[in-house]
């Protein structure tokens, strides 16, 4: 069973998200923020972590950032941006950052699965 | 005698001496007596010891015999020869003390009475003694008492006697010995103080001594040399036969003396010498300061001359030189008083003349003087006889002399004339020379000012032009110093002197003042350079943003060129900060919307599809509907914010106002809102008071939708909300404070600004546009309140909302108006028939009076002896005056300024009609109704409705 952590500070959003990972076989951990998502990456290894763009506190940027410096065990995980914005710079950016695949909301959660499903069986 | 004539040679040496004498004489004199007493005492002593001695031995042999006549008694009472041999025992003992006596026994006395005891002791012992114990042994106790009655008893007894009389000697002569001593002991102390008489006595010769050698000597000198100081002769009177210090002293004094009278002698030799010198030297002086007088008269004409010449040519201020030429000019040729006067304008300067003497001579310029000057370019003299105000307090003729001179200027023409009048004494001609010498240096220098005036003209126009423009603009030479700037520049760099703080001023002074102030110092710095060396492209522009107030600017410079040849550049700043504001705003708000657009819509399309493809439980399937739902609410509303916002912007959005109460329609959304939060509890103080308002209710709702949905907002951790009406300044004020997050200091001046939203981490998670308050700013503003709040960081917000409050009528519009039996009269111009019929009907309907003109002229005239309550003014009227000119009219008119004017027209020109004073714009065609609606309003806002609306016992009646 692959390990996936939802980090979004949109209640729904992580519900619809979690909901469309269900059919899947994979153990899924939800975090509100980014804070919260570094913190359940220190006690975890996942094979996946699936990151908001906007988030209070710490953003996916500041997250993939401090997860790719080595902060925790999770440093070469597969990580899955999702942000509302959608411009070429942006996605740049991300992927610069160290994130491994970029989606842009709204998303269509068939392809959320296939993709995750792909990344799954890859890892 | 060599000895003697040492000691007299000094003083110290004579007290040496004697005090050598006296202590010797001291010392002698103790020795002696301490030894003498020392000598009695110890005599003393001696005698003592050796009379004591021999008493003891006495009376230890007295004892020892006793013992024995005591044993032996005892013996021949109770035959015990222990006590016989007692007695024998102590014999030698008694021997030994005899012999020892008689070793020390001085005297004969002493002597006899130690035969005595030996004779006594051989007596007893040897003859006695021995034949009394043979008696008693052999039994013969009669011949023992035989034997003792025979003389024995009697010689013990004389001999005891003769012992006790001796002891008794001894003692008598130990006590005379005592006497003797004391006796003695106060010889020597009386011997003691006749010693210290005598040496006291001694003390006081010497003292006296001394006093004479050196203390009289010393006042002697001392009277001496006062008397010598205050100028008298004195001699001396110290022994000639003295050679110590002291005589040597008078010696040199007395020649110091000697020397000092004949110095005296020659001082005043000297002086009188002196004396006679200095006269000479004064006539000399005096000689001298008339010379010098003249020199210093003559320098002071010279010093006057370049003071003339420095004071027309140091200054450029044209009024400021020229009465300094006419002072200095009066003075130099020494003249009363004196007149300048340019011949162009007429300006003048003058020097002990009256303002009418000047303006009498300036009216008369044209006569001939002026004509003379003109031809001849020369100067004259004209001698004339004073007048009474010149002449003053001189009764006889008194003649003045007038000196005209010319000033020519570079092109030889007139420009101004100088006149100088001396009173008494005439113009030397021979001077004429130097007079117009003077002159045209004069000419010269008004040359130099009328040009730089020329040019500070233009000088000020350009400058004027340069300030007129938005931009800060600076000039700078191809060396890098500023030659010029505007107005805008000093602002923007906040030069403190003005242009002077910044003019003049070289590239490393004015670089760096200007680059402190700017951000990226290096950016600015660097890019200046590259423009003052023509190194950028035409058009590129460099961006930057000021320190102090964040100020966006942007910066370009063109090069100046004459002759092909760069002179310098044209360095433009040009503030950008509100477009740069709007750009920054509209580009967040895009990402804005974009994200709070993009967060439903992934909900909505994310469940449908799920719905769409997955075989769902249908309590899920009817969870992710309501979701759906829910999410395209959020859409919905989030839509009709940027709707509104968009509508008000364009000024495009309409209220629906009516008379509504505010209590209703709070807790209608105090109802909606608690639903949403269970953290929160909104409480609605009480209130009692009056609550209505003339209002749209849809838009008030929406304007408390937004405060108490904010309120919950920014209170996350919840808490209560509370709400609070009331009255104040005949305002409705609400206001709803939360507790929670509060507004940063900094956010509160661009809190109502549309897209503003405080950025700051625990604010992200917070959704929304930033339009809220901007919308509820608009609505409230559109009912003629304002929105304000107060509030602290961290501890909560309080926003207040303050509209007016109105009263309605208690008993309705008809009734009141039957009962005062007053009806608002207004006034209709409008030119068209059916329409004005049209709305005489509408308004008569609604009990006000309607009075029709056609043209405005005739309203015009009507309005002279009338004063209708309010005016319904077309703007497009057939004859002479149009709408617009008739409210200017209105509006002039002191009493009729006053009258509410309501527009009805199909000009759709809105603003200009309420820019003018219109209180409503009506747009034809509208509703039927809306216009007296529209009349009673205005005329409930201007107060006019309050003496027919306001119910008798309600207040401020």
């Amino acid at each position: 069973m692959k390990k996936i952590l939802i980090a979004e500070d949109e209640e729904i959003l992580r519900m619809l998200i979690s909901d469309t990972l269900e059919d899947g076989d994979f153990s899924v951990d939800e975090a509100e923020d980014g804070e919260e998502a570094l913190q359940l990456m220190e006690k975890k290894q996942y094979d996946l972590v699936i990151l908001d763009y906007m988030m209070p506190v710490l953003t996916g940027l500041d997250v993939i950032r401090k997860v790719r410096s080595g902060m925790n065990q999770n440093k070469d995980v597969k990580i899955l941006m999702l942000s509302a914005k959608s411009q070429q710079n942006e996605q740049e950016e991300v992927l610069n950052a160290g994130a491994d695949y970029f989606m842009v909301k709204p998303f269509s959660p068939l392809q959320l699965l296939e993709k995750v499903g792909e990344i799954a069986d890859e890892v | 005698m060599k000895f003697n004539h040492f000691i007299k040679k000094s003083l110290t040496r004579q007290i040496i001496a004697l005090m050598g004498v006296f202590t010797l004489l001291f010392l002698a004199g103790t020795i002696i007596l301490t030894l003498l007493q020392e000598h009695v005492n110890s005599s003393y002593y001696k005698e003592r010891e050796k009379l004591v001695k021999k008493e003891e031995i006495v009376q230890q042999i007295d004892h020892d015999f006793n013992l024995v006549f005591f044993n032996v008694r005892g013996y021949f009472a109770y035959n015990n020869s222990e006590l016989k041999n007692q007695a024998a025992s102590l014999r030698p003992g008694i021997r030994k003390l005899i012999s020892e006596y008689n070793r020390i026994a001085a005297t004969p006395e002493d002597k006899a009475f130690g035969k005595e005891m030996d004779e006594f002791a051989d007596f007893y012992f040897i003859e006695r003694l021995p034949a009394s114990i043979e008696y008693f042994e052999a039994g013969r106790m009669d011949e023992v008492i035989k034997l003792a009655d025979s003389g024995a008893t009697a010689r013990i007894n004389s001999f005891q006697d003769e012992t006790h009389d001796y002891l008794q000697n001894l003692h008598k002569e130990l006590n005379d010995r005592v006497q003797s001593l004391i006796i003695k002991q106060s010889y020597i102390q009386t011997g003691f103080f006749l010693f210290l008489v005598v040496i006291l006595v001694i003390l006081f010769r010497m003292i006296r001594i001394m006093f004479k050698k050196i203390g009289q000597p010393l006042t002697q000198f001392a009277n001496a040399a006062e008397e010598i100081a205050r100028g008298g002769k004195a001699e001396l009177h110290v022994g000639q036969e003295r050679m110590d210090e002291l005589a040597v002293l008078s010696t040199a004094f007395s020649k110091m003396v000697r020397t000092l009278q004949e110095k005296e002698q020659d001082l005043l030799a000297q002086n009188e010498e002196l004396l006679a010198q200095q006269d000479e030297l004064q006539a000399q002086r005096e000689e001298l300061e008339e010379v010098l007088g003249t020199m210093r008269s003559n320098e002071r004409k010279l010093e006057r001359r370049n003071e003339l010449i420095n004071g027309i040519s140091n200054s450029l201020q044209k009024q400021e030189v020229l009465e300094s030429i006419v002072n200095n000019m009066c003075y130099v040729i020494e003249a009363d008083c004196g007149l300048i006067v340019m011949l162009q304008n007429g300006e003048s300067a003058s020097f002990g003349i009256s303002a009418l003497g000047v303006e009498q001579f300036n009216n008369h310029l044209a006569s001939g003087f002026i004509d003379r000057l003109k031809q001849t370019k020369e100067g004259f003299t004209v001698k004339r006889q004073l007048l009474q105000e010149e002449k003053g307090y001189h009764e006889r003729t008194v003649f003045g002399y007038d000196l005209y001179l010319p000033i020519i200027s570079s092109n030889q023409e007139v420009t101004a004339v100088m006149v100088f009048t001396r009173f008494g004494f005439p113009f030397i001609q021979t001077h004429m020379d130097e007079y117009s010498a003077l002159s045209k240096q004069i000419g010269l220098s008004l040359d130099k000012i009328s040009s730089y005036e020329n040019s500070e003209a233009d000088r000020k126009l350009n400058q004027d032009i340069l300030n007129t423009v938005k931009e800060g603009m600076q000039y700078v030479d191809r060396d890098g110093c500023i030659l010029q700037v505007n107005k805008q520049l000093c602002e923007m760099f906040h030069c403190q002197d003005g242009f002077a703080g910044i003019v003049g001023q070289t590239w490393d002074k004015w670089s760096v003042l200007l680059k402190k102030q700017v951000v990226d110092e290096d950016g600015f710095t660097e890019f200046i350079w590259r423009a003052f060396n023509g190194e950028t492209s035409s058009g590129e522009t460099f961006v930057y943003k000021t320190k102090d107030r964040g100020h966006v600017c942007q910066m370009y410079c063109e090069g100046l060129y004459q002759n092909n040849e760069r002179v310098g550049t044209v360095f433009v700043h040009r503030d950008i900060t509100k477009e740069f504001k709007v750009d920054e705003m509209k580009s967040e708000f895009v990402s804005t919307v974009s994200h709070e657009l993009r967060t439903p819509l992934a909900s909505i399309l994310g469940f449908s599809e799920l719905l769409l493809n997955r075989e769902l439980k249908p309590e899920k399937q009817k969870k992710y509907l309501m979701t759906i739902l829910n999410e395209a609410k959020r859409l919905t509303s989030l839509i009709n914010d940027f709707l509104d916002v968009q509508r008000m912007e364009s000024g495009k959005q309409t209220y629906e106002k009516k008379y509504i109460e505010l209590l209703p329609i709070i807790e209608k959304v105090i109802d909606n809102q608690q639903v949403q939060t269970d953290v929160h509890r909104i409480i609605l103080e009480s209130f009692d008071g009056n609550d209505l308002i003339l209002g749209d209710s849809s838009k008030i709702e929406q304007v408390f939708t937004n405060l108490i949905s904010n309120a919950i907002k920014y209170s996350p951790s919840g808490g209560p909300v509370y709400l609070r009406l009331y009255e104040e300044n005949s305002l409705l004020h609400i206001e709803v404070e939360d507790h929670g997050l509060g507004i940063p200091e900094n956010a509160a001046a661009d809190i109502f600004n549309k897209f503003y939203r405080v950025d700051n981490s625990d604010r992200r998670r917070i959704g929304g546009t930033g339009l809220g308050l901007s919308i509820v700013q608009e609505i409230v503003r559109a009912h003629d309140g304002y929105v304000s709040f107060k509030s602290k960081y961290g501890e909560g917000s309080t926003f207040i909302v303050s509209i007016p409050g109105v009263y309605k009528p208690s008993h309705g519009l008809d009734e009141n108006i039957h009962q005062s039996g007053t009806r608002y009269e207004v006034l209709v111009i409008e030119d068209d028939q059916s329409l004005a019929e049209l709305i005489i009907q509408e308004l008569t309907e609604n009990n006000l009076h309607a009075k029709h003109f056609n043209t405005g002229r005739d309203a015009l005239a009507y309005l002279e002896n009338h004063l209708p309550d309010a005016i319904v003014l077309d703007i497009m009227l057939d004859e002479g005056l149009d709408g617009w000119s008739i409210m200017k009219i209105l509006k002039r008119n002191e009493v009729l300024s006053h009258i509410p004017i309501i527009i009805s027209t199909a000009l759709d020109e809105k603003e200009k009609g309420l820019s003018l004073g219109a209180h409503d714009y009506f747009i034809k065609p509208y509703q039927t109704g809306s216009l007296s609606l529209a009349i009673l309003q205005t005329l409930l806002k201007v107060g006019k409705a309050g003496q027919i609306l306001i119910p008798e016992n309600s207040p401020g009646d």
